[in-house]
């Protein structure tokens, strides 16, 4: 059968993106003071990177523009060195690594996040509405 | 946790039917599977029983509704795998129920011409 809703797969992906990016923000700001990871280095800020993806389509007859979710990467900022003497994972000098992260940026990309997810929504919503209204062309 | 997979299956199934007054008499063919197609809409098929292939127009409707039934099975897999913590992302649910909503209402509509066009033909003078 034909898909009712139009775009819904390009909008499913991007549903998808979305949400990883937001997991990925939430987890930089919950680390926002770790200052150990497992590797034994500070948390590493980590950035998702959005990539496109051509979807061939059923009958062969056009290509539409898929957003992939996104690989995540982490971003190779430097640590901020901030000096705690009596931190227990400070250096000899008293210097204590941690993570290079910025509340006030990760919660502007988080209302960034937000809103593009919520711009997708408004897209399944309407393509919802688009399919009903044409349904009703038979009623009387 | 124990009373959300009965809402998880009730779920597909009020989002499903606007007009149950309408859809009940065929719900119970549609929850069953592998119930062929022609036998459910027997009546909508008396409406052309003439000279007409009506062996292809039936096939036809069989397979809209086998399509129909396996979007329901499909809506149905995705809330039962969000339920239970399965790998599936709400909004994928969502989707997979509006998709089976508008293909069930389609369905209905089709029922609906059909049977109209049977009723106008026994208005007829003869």
């Amino acid at each position: 059968m034909v898909d009712l809703l139009s775009g819904i797969q390009s909008t499913s992906a991007a549903l998808n993106a979305e949400r990883t990016r937001m997991d990925v923000i939430s987890e930089n700001i919950a680390n926002a003071q770790s200052t150990r990871g497992t590797d034994g280095k500070p948390y590493q800020r980590k950035v998702v990177v959005f990539e496109t993806a051509l979807q061939q389509a059923l009958d062969g007859t056009g290509q539409v523009a898929t957003l992939k979710s996104a690989r995540i990467q982490k971003e190779s900022r430097p640590a901020l060195m901030v000096y705690q003497p009596g931190h227990p994972h400070a250096d000899a000098r008293g210097f204590v690594a941690m993570p290079n992260i910025s509340i006030h940026e990760e919660m502007a990309d988080f209302i960034a996040a937000s809103r593009t997810f919520e711009a997708n929504l408004a897209i399944v919503r309407n393509a919802k509405a688009m399919a009903l209204q044409t349904l009703a062309i038979g009623k009387k | 946790m124990s009373p959300l997979p009965a809402i998880s299956h009730t779920l597909p199934a009020q989002g499903l039917l606007p007009r149950p007054e309408i859809v009940s008499p065929e719900r119970m063919p549609f929850r069953t599977p592998g119930v062929d197609g022609p036998t459910i809409i027997g009546q909508p098929n008396e409406v052309a029983p003439g000279q007409a292939p009506s062996e292809s127009f039936g096939n036809l409707l069989g397979r809209m509704v086998a399509e129909v039934n396996a979007k329901q099975n499909v809506a149905a897999d995705a809330v039962h795998a969000l339920q239970s913590g399965g790998n599936v992302s709400l909004h994928q649910a969502v989707i997979a129920m509006e998709e089976a909503s508008i293909s069930f209402q389609l369905m209905v509509e089709v029922r609906n011409k059909l049977l109209e066009s049977y009723q106008e033909l026994m208005r007829m003078q003869v």
